[in-house]
């Protein structure tokens, strides 16, 4: 089921086969763990279902979760429990509950890792039966597995998951954040989150998206050496997590970090915000402790010599152009120079890094800002590091863990240059859609070395018109009319091309493009002996001819997939890599066939099913024409289509006026426009969303384009015989 | 090591013709013998194969499979010139989706092929400790064989028979020869095809050439000890297994009281307790030793409320003998077996049900089919023979096999064109399996969802039909015809050019481009059917009928496809029903069926046409 799946990748890991027979002592603890969940027997009876929540499959009673950080004979001790009841109201619930997956204690990584599961089930006459989990669980090689007996429709499931680690003695640990909304699938009653902790623990913790402000069960003092921090909350409805949707952003939250340090001077060296007094719960933090983190981490740090090489004699317009070709040469030189060494080291054709004199390869976002800083201050260049966070998060205000934290360089050119991402698709000014239209805080930078201030800012925008795929579709009819042929060209900018690169493009597609523009050799070519360089280039071409082969493959089928609809014939290829700039385009060409699938024979004549060349829309259904929830998008974008069919000799083209649409408002729009000329039909269709975010207010707006948009993908003309 | 340069053409040619396929085994020998060990008979098999890669680059995962009765005492890969090759193997449990536990486990390697021609040749021993679990051995494998050999050495101290399986459609040789006290039988084929990758095919012991090893007996220190020498042996060790198993058990007395307490008739006892164990008892399947033989205690399925097919079995028929009736523990191979009790070994069943003697009659109950009524049977045991417990002894009995007629489904619509959308009152009705088929679907899905899940369901998630005032038969009785009635509007049916309107009026379009193309086995339906459909249009008043498209009627041994457009006075009737008589479509049935669809598919993409008059 859906929890033990969650519990477990928390900790997902190989495991060694790890002795069945448990030690006295975990015995202990599973009973101690017993006591301390379950001493208090509740009376079920009392619990009234609300009548609205009847009809649920199973309704949460009570869930709480718990996390205890202490401190064990000079260990350092973590534990988290889930104790869940849940009333099951139909067989799918008891099914969904019927089997639990849990990882089996273990030694992980020299860490003893302890994992519990209680069950008992109340029967709807209040008898309880407590299932024996030792007894019952099926120990695998892996994971335990349990199925629960006697499980019945109108039982109360009531159950807990416990884990444990015990870290030994350390002067500094940082544990994992943890980030989680408080609603799930099912409704939940009565909720509550706790968070103990001893002393020597830093603390940073809030509750976010009107979740309870955190209450203080028991502060740290000379006398109480547990602290108890947390929150209760009652009908949390239940959630589908529809489309377009940011849970941490839309949902009551709770976020925290723990740290260990066994003093102040070991706390600085953690990446984390944390209090400077240990007895202080961390709520917010502000600009101040944000400087104070990344204040030294960013020194600018390289070694220019290559640089330099590439720029010696070279002529810029301006400061843009030369940061902009300087980043274009760092990304081969330390990045895609190496790509056929990676390929060639993972197929296990040869080692090649013995052919590299001293490899240089960035493979961190904050190896390759330091590099660029030295860049930049070598060039006299000035710059900021932009500290954002991704909207799925929330807003920079509410920020609370490091891990939530991304870095831009912003470079201050006359027009303000930026760079997020260090890859081999990364372009000069794209930066994460999610990080765009958001505020930041700026590191400023003051002799392009030291960080000396921090400022609110924003990040830039992108628009419908940049974030665009557009695709120019000639269809031939075969004489017969029994099937088509489709030369299909597709351009595709800003956002819209990261995740068409990534799906179109193989590495062969571009790294030698690279080293012919930058003049370097690939590594095969750097294999003196021959015999062995013969053979490795043999290796290969074997390699890359299969690869090419499963592209292809592959590519079909993703084509095959946009339109729903089988193809055959398939060729591509490949025009332009767009990898030189946000609005440099990505750009393919394909042939394909289609079968009988569009044409309709009627009498004499037929219909096409023309629409369906603009690929799958969104199909918003009645159930969800309805919206309670804000609408959460990645970025603003825009698919346009230009098709063009010769109409064939001796038929004309009817009822071109249900193709032509134009619905526009505040969220986007879709506009078709159908004409004829010269016995050649045009269509040209364009569909954008114009924002990042729509309130569900506006959500009927944004239905009434998809709507449209849906209406012409099932839109049809008649080839009438003349 | 490089391939060598005949290596590289023989492996272009070969890719000429496997042009699917990534990797051909040149030869491939098993050679099975047999010993004593611990007062059993342990069979080893030899397994030698020369691998070569024929595609570009080949990167595999070679497996073996064993369990808790069997081990891997080698597994190697060896270079074009016999050297050894360390290619890392890594041995991990075998988790199986349809079961909750089991013993399988897999000891593996990733080979990969650096060019074409390469390879390897591959030896590995497997050695199984009862020969009982060795039941046959294939002649396919998962890649192409040119060359494929089976040896079988027999010790005069064995008494073993090979039944040898699907051998017609191949030209498979066998030769027979006595080497010291042993006769050593040797089969050898050529050009063997891999496993095909087909869904919804008859179980492999349909399809491909095997051999069954039906051991007999063997002698041990001058002493004969008799293995499956006929089915009653079998039987006595299934037997073994299950009579001791169930004690005098309080709680299921209890049960079997409350359930049967106001039952009017035998039968209603009967179905109560049947249901019951339908509706309560979870099944989860465990295959882990003996426990993949030996059912569990009816009183622990019934504490547990959950079990294998054994359990659930074995718990109907505990409850039912409790009840006063004689119910009997039984055994069978499902439909996708291929053998009957003629065969005396463990290959021949998968599967565990009750049957009731009463009045004379035999009356077959398998609580793991949920929704299934009391005296219908599901295909999957249809027409197969069952081995009835009868104390020592045992009794044989087919389970009888039913009609299509007896799933029939229905769909009536009767409509009216309404501003270019179809609407009106509609039906559908479900007997038989397309019943159970339809509760159990219905039954598994969250209260809260139902009613939208089913709404989707009837508009056969077409956004263009919109479906409402759904009202129902009694959606929990599994024995009833099941009606559902409610009101149809589809829109964007009717396509207006000029004075003309294009009508597509069928929008399930059952079995559009279903054809087999390329498959090589049978198509194997979950269970017999007959699918009516019945459409009345009502043409609307100032149009003609001017276009209908041809009716046309198919009807084989095996399967029934007829469409029919008719004008009826101010209606168009449009009637079609697929039946599939045999819940298969044979391989032989292909070009008919494909010609069938190929027609059906062209009434699918013509429309009506009415004209204004």
């Amino acid at each position: 089921m859906n929890k033990a799946l969650l519990i477990a990748l928390v900790f997902l890991m190989s495991l060694p086969t790890f002795a069945q027979k448990k030690s006295k002592e975990h015995l202990k603890k599973e009973a101690s763990v017993k006591e301390y969940i379950w001493s208090e027997k509740k009376d079920f009876s009392a619990i009234t279902i609300p009548a609205d929540l009847e009809d649920q499959s199973a309704i949460t009673l009570f869930r709480e979760v718990k996390y205890i950080y202490n401190r064990p004979h000079n260990s350092i001790e973590y534990t988290k429990i889930e104790h869940e009841q849940v009333k099951l109201l139909d067989q799918v619930a008891v099914n969904d509950f019927s089997e639990f997956k849990f990882q089996k204690t273990a030694h992980i990584q020299g860490l003893l890792n302890t994992f519990i599961l209680g069950v008992k089930i109340i029967k709807p006459d209040g008898e309880e039966i407590q299932i024996d989990v030792d007894n019952e669980a099926i120990k695998e090689e892996d994971e335990n597995k349990l199925a629960i007996p006697n499980l019945e429709k109108g039982d109360i499931l009531d159950y807990y998951f416990y884990s444990n680690i015990i870290v030994s003695e350390n002067d500094l640990y940082q544990f994992d954040a943890v980030e989680d909304i408080v609603g799930e699938h099912y409704p939940i009653l009565d909720f509550k989150f706790s968070l103990e902790t001893e002393k020597d623990f830093f603390v940073s913790l809030n509750t976010y998206n009107n979740a309870p402000e955190l209450e203080t069960y028991a502060a740290l003092s000379k006398e109480n050496k547990t602290r108890l921090y947390g929150f209760k909350m009652q009908n949390v409805a239940s959630n589908d997590f529809p489309r377009w949707f940011y849970p941490l952003v839309a949902l009551p939250a709770y976020k925290f970090q723990v740290l260990f340090a066994r003093t102040r001077k070991h706390e600085k060296r953690a990446n984390a915000f944390m209090p400077t007094d240990v007895n202080t719960i961390k709520k917010d933090i502000n600009k101040e402790e944000i400087f104070n983190l990344y204040e030294d981490k960013f020194s600018p740090y390289g070694n220019l010599g290559d640089v330099e090489r590439f720029l010696k004699g070279k002529d810029f317009l301006n400061d843009e152009h030369k940061v902009t070709e300087a980043f274009y040469f760092i990304r081969h030189k330390y990045f895609t120079n190496y790509v056929e060494a990676f390929v060639l080291d993972e197929s296990d054709i040869m080692y090649p890094y013995g052919y590299y004199k001293n490899p240089i390869i960035f493979n961190s976002d904050a190896q390759f800002i330091k590099f660029f800083a030295a860049f930049l201050k070598d060039n006299k260049i000035d710059y900021e590091i932009l500290i954002g966070t991704k909207r799925y998060n929330g807003l920079i205000k509410d920020l609370l863990l490091e891990d939530n934290v991304d870095f831009v360089l912003k470079i201050l050119t006359e027009n303000p240059l930026y760079i997020e991402h260090f890859n081999q698709f990364s372009t000069v000014n794209q930066i994460s859609s999610l990080l765009e239209n958001s505020k930041a805080y700026a590191l400023k930078v003051v002799d392009r070395k030291h960080i000396e201030d921090i400022q609110l800012t924003s990040l830039p925008a992108s628009n419908h018109n940049i974030n665009n795929t557009t695709e120019s579709i000639a269809i031939t009819l075969e004489e017969d009319f029994s099937g088509m042929q489709i030369n299909r060209m597709s351009a595709t900018t800003g956002h819209n091309k990261v995740d068409a690169q990534k799906d179109r493009l193989n590495f062969y597609d571009y790294i030698y493009k690279d080293h012919k523009k930058y003049g370097t050799e690939p590594v095969l070519d750097q294999v003196k002996k021959e015999k062995d360089r013969l053979r490795y280039k043999k290796e290969y071409k074997s390699l890359l001819d299969k690869q090419k082969e499963k592209q292809l493959k592959e590519l079909e089928k993703q084509t095959e997939s946009e339109y729903d609809l089988e193809i055959e014939d398939y060729t591509f290829n490949v025009l332009n890599n767009g990898r030189f700039g946000v609005e440099d385009p990505l750009e393919f060409e394909e042939a394909f066939t289609l079968k009988e699938e569009l044409i309709r024979k009627a009498g004499n004549n037929y219909i096409l099913l023309i629409g369906k060349l603009i690929g799958g829309q969104a199909d918003i259904d009645e159930e969800h024409k309805q919206r309670d929830n804000n609408v959460y998008m990645n970025y603003p974008r825009s698919y346009s289509n230009n098709i063009s069919l010769t109409i064939p000799e001796g038929y004309s083209v009817q009822g071109l006026e249900k193709l032509n649409k134009n619905v526009q408002n505040q969220t986007g729009g879709f506009t078709s426009e159908a004409v004829v000329t010269d016995n050649v039909l045009t269509i040209k269709t364009n569909k954008y969303y114009q924002n990042y975010f729509e309130p569900a207010a506006n959500w009927p707006d944004m239905v009434s384009f998809l709507e449209e948009a849906y209406l012409f993908y099932e839109g049809k003309i008649l080839l009438k015989k003349n | 090591m490089d391939p060598t340069p005949e290596d590289v053409s023989k492996a272009k040619e070969l890719r000429s013709i496997y042009d699917e396929e990534d990797i051909v085994l040149l030869e491939s020998d098993n050679l099975v013998t047999f010993a004593i060990e611990d007062n059993k008979v342990a069979v080893n098999n030899y397994t030698t194969e020369h691998l070569m890669n024929i595609n570009y680059r080949s990167d595999i995962q070679k497996p073996i499979f064993y369990d808790g009765e069997s081990k891997i005492e080698k597994f190697q890969f060896y270079y074009r010139n016999k050297k050894e090759a360390r290619i890392l193997s890594k041995d991990v449990s075998y988790t199986d989706n349809d079961l909750f536990h089991n013993d399988a486990r897999v000891k593996f390697a990733n080979v990969d092929f650096p060019t074409q021609g390469y390879t390897y040749f591959f030896e590995s021993i497997k050695h199984t400790k009862d020969i009982k679990y060795f039941t046959s051995i294939y002649f396919t494998s998962e890649y192409p064989s040119l060359s494929r050999k089976i040896v079988i050495e027999i010790p005069e101290w064995l008494h073993i028979e090979l039944f040898e399986k699907n051998f017609e459609n191949f030209d498979i040789q066998k030769t027979e020869e006595q080497v010291g006290d042993k006769k050593i039988i040797t089969y050898q084929v050529s050009n063997l095809d891999a496993y095909y990758d087909e869904k919804s095919s008859p179980g492999p012991s349909y399809i491909y050439p095997h051999v069954l090893l039906l051991a007999k007996d063997f002698t041990y220190k001058g002493e004969k000890q008799i293995l499956f020498n006929e089915t009653k042996d079998l039987y006595t060790w299934y037997r073994s297994l299950t009579k001791d198993i169930n004690t005098d058990s309080e709680l299921l007395t209890q049960k079997v009281t409350e359930l049967t307490a106001g039952a009017t008739s035998d039968e209603e006892k009967i179905k109560n307790i049947y249901y019951w164990v339908q509706d309560n008892i979870r099944y989860i399947a465990f295959e882990d030793g003996i426990a993949g033989f030996k059912p569990e205690t009816a009183e622990n399925v019934l504490k547990k409320r959950y079990g294998d097919c054994k359990g659930m079995a074995n718990l109907a028929k505990e409850m039912l003998v409790i009840a006063g009736f004689d119910a009997r523990l039984t055994w069978i191979g499902t439909k996708r077996i291929a053998y009957n009790y003629s065969t005396p070994s463990l290959a021949v069943d998968n599967h565990m049900i009750c049957t009731l003697l009463q009045d004379g009659k035999k009356i077959f109950l398998d609580p793991t089919e949920k929704f299934n009524a009391f005296g219908e049977y599901a295909e999957r045991i249809q027409g197969k023979q069952s081995m009835i417990e009868d104390n020592d002894s045992f009794l044989l009995e087919e389970v009888p096999t039913s009609t299509s007629s007896r799933n029939k489904e229905s769909f009536l619509f009767n409509a009216t064109i309404t501003n270019e959308e179809i609407e009106g009152l509609a039906s559908r009705a479900y007997e038989g399996e397309s019943r159970a088929d339809f509760l159990y679907n219905f039954n598994n899905l969250k209260s809260n969802k139902k009613q939208e899940a089913l709404k989707n369901y009837l508009a056969s998630y077409n956004r263009n039909v919109l479906i409402s005032d759904i009202e129902t038969s009694n959606l929990e009785n599994r024995e009833a015809k099941i009606d559902v009635n409610y009101a149809l509007k589809h829109s964007n049916a009717v396509s207006s050019f000029d004075n003309e309107m294009y009508i597509d009026l069928d929008f399930y379009k059952e079995f559009d481009n279903y054809t087999f193309e390329e498959r090589q086995t049978n198509y194997n339906f979950a269970y017999k059917k007959d699918v009516l459909t019945e459409m009345r249009l009502k043409i609307p008043e100032t149009y003609t009928v001017s276009t209908l498209p041809e009716s046309f009627s198919v009807d084989t041994d095996n399967f029934k496809i007829s469409v029919s457009l008719e004008k009826e006075s101010d209606y168009i009737v449009y009637k079609k029903e697929f039946e599939i008589k045999k819940a298969t479509i044979t391989t032989a049935d292909f070009e008919a069926w494909n010609a069938a669809i190929t027609k059906l598919n062209a009434i699918y993409n013509e429309q009506i046409i009415l004209t204004k008059s």
